[in-house]
């Protein structure tokens, strides 16, 4: 087993039958407000034409990237990725700017409404560091959640993606290296595995293209021109009582 | 500044001459807003990640977290002292407020014709060239400082309010997020801008040679007279006047022989002599 963990999520939408007992699961461990969760179930409603008609559900939660636009866009390191490859949040670290939120191509961050902080699946960190699975995949009762260390060959994601066609919810536009894997096409047309283009906000084009620009050259002009000054002031010496400045 | 009118006696009897210009709470709260800009500015510069706003350093951004234990700890300090920063500055404001505040926004910050001229040929005068064009007089802060303060009071109010904002951020709704994502930017903006003007105030101030008793009176509150007769000569020419009618009136209220009458305030330097009462 490698030193190095690779944590990742391996997702079956042939095994889920939309229980939602995952969903129960995250809420319970995590308290998340009505209204707002941390992974889902999605679907487009039965597809074809009776008798051929299916239907997939497909779970998600965080793919928790390889390279993650939240850490990108937090100003602060609130949001940050670990060794093992768990996107974190620092909740006391945040202030609810949003950013991150708006930089997530899944739309998988929400701020959550009663701490006003940035919220979203960190595939229960405090369990798996324990050794014990995330709640939504040791709910699971059909298997189709699972969850472990990608460089451990023997880890039950590892075995379940070996000598498998896996697809990754990725687009030509977005590729940001998702570290979930699906046994399946995960067909839904929600964001959560359709990632859509990362658009800034005003704010942040005004921070990296003005803000940033104006203090610099205002900081480096003033203290280029004070140095000149002073440079001058040690050539041309000083004079006790013309100046009065003793 | 030279003043080819004034006796090498008139210039030694300036110096030796005290004037008060600054009151103990201002120099204590001066020197609380340094204390202040030297706990805020390297702990915001290392709040913001380089890789993300490149404004800073990885290096700082590393160095201010070790410091402080974690992110979380260096952003709780940063709020706690800005915190104290605005208490303090805006209980001076109020509690200052009938007795200095509005005497001194209006008579001390405003420029006048004097002030822009002066602004017009100072810049010249800092890089040795047409020191043949005389200044214009000024009063207790000269035009640039004048200029400055503009900057500290508009830069303090946004960088304390977008302050603010981001310490109670949790309590602003989410539909007014767009709040919090301003108040990043333009807390920068305004820090950095003000910063700027910190550059020159301090090089002014400190190091400038003609303006060093500046420096020095933010400890004692004092300066000579040949130091506020060239440089601030309305004020200092406003002092003696006011110091001349406080000794007339001192002498007729306890009528001390041979005063009959006050004397006038003179114009020409050093002829009022040492201790004025106190300043602006």
């Amino acid at each position: 087993m490698a030193d190095i963990k690779k944590y990742g999520f391996v997702i079956d939408p042939r095994r889920c039958i939309d229980c939602r007992a995952c969903l129960v699961a995250c809420r319970a461990e995590w308290n998340t407000p009505p209204g707002q969760t941390r992974i889902w179930v999605h679907t487009d409603g039965p597809q074809g034409i009776f008798p051929a008609v299916t239907q997939t559900w497909v779970p998600v939660q965080c793919h928790h990237c390889e390279d993650p636009w939240c850490v990108d866009a937090c100003p602060t390191g609130a949001t940050f990725k670990r060794e093992d490859g768990l996107v974190l949040i620092d909740e006391e670290a945040c202030i609810g700017c949003g950013l991150c939120v708006n930089a997530c191509p899944y739309q998988v961050r929400f701020r959550n409404e009663v701490t006003g902080k940035a919220d979203k699946c960190n595939a229960c960190f405090h369990r798996v560091d324990r050794g014990e699975l995330p709640a939504c995949v040791a709910t699971c009762i059909g298997g189709a959640r699972l969850f472990g260390d990608f460089n451990d060959p023997e880890s039950p994601v590892s075995r379940a993606i070996k000598d498998q066609v896996v697809y990754r919810p990725i687009t030509p536009e977005v590729d940001t290296g998702p570290m979930t894997y699906y046994l399946s096409p995960p067909d839904a047309s929600a964001v959560q595995v359709s990632p859509q283009p990362r658009k800034d906000l005003p704010a942040e084009v005004f921070w990296r293209k003005w803000a940033i620009p104006i203090v610099k050259v205002a900081v480096g002009a003033t203290f280029l021109g004070q140095a000149g000054a002073f440079i001058l002031q040690l050539l041309r010496g000083e004079n006790e009582y013309e100046d009065g400045a003793v | 500044m030279s003043d080819e009118t004034l006796t090498l006696e008139q210039r030694k009897r300036l110096q030796e001459q005290v004037l008060v210009k600054h009151h103990l709470a201002n120099i204590l709260t001066h020197w609380f807003n340094v204390a202040m800009w030297l706990l805020l500015l390297p702990t915001g510069i290392g709040i913001l990640l380089e890789k993300t706003y490149p404004a800073s350093s990885t290096a700082w951004n590393d160095l201010m977290r070790q410091i402080f234990g974690s992110t979380a700890s260096l952003i709780y300090w940063h709020g706690v002292w800005g915190q104290i920063w605005i208490a303090v500055l805006t209980f001076n404001i109020f509690v200052g407020f009938r007795k200095y505040f509005l005497t001194f926004a209006s008579t001390r910050m405003l420029l006048d014709k004097d002030d822009l001229r002066w602004l017009m040929i100072k810049p010249w005068h800092m890089l040795g060239l047409r020191k043949h064009v005389p200044l214009p007089p000024q009063d207790a802060y000269n035009a640039g400082q004048k200029l400055y303060s503009y900057l500290v009071v508009i830069g303090s109010f946004w960088i304390g309010l977008t302050g603010m904002i981001m310490v109670y951020s949790e309590h602003i709704p989410t539909s007014w997020q767009w709040v919090i994502q301003w108040a990043m930017p333009i807390h920068f903006l305004s820090a950095g801008i003000t910063f700027a003007g910190v550059i020159i105030h301090v090089y002014m101030g400190a190091i400038f040679p003609e303006e060093r008793q500046a420096f020095f009176s933010m400890f004692t509150g004092k300066v000579n007279g040949l130091y506020a007769y060239l440089h601030h000569r309305k004020w200092y020419l406003r002092k003696m006047a006011e110091k001349a009618a406080w000794e007339a009136e001192y002498r007729r209220r306890y009528r001390e022989p041979a005063q009959a009458e006050a004397p006038q305030a003179s114009t020409a330097p050093g002829t009022a002599s040492a201790d004025a009462p106190a300043g602006d």
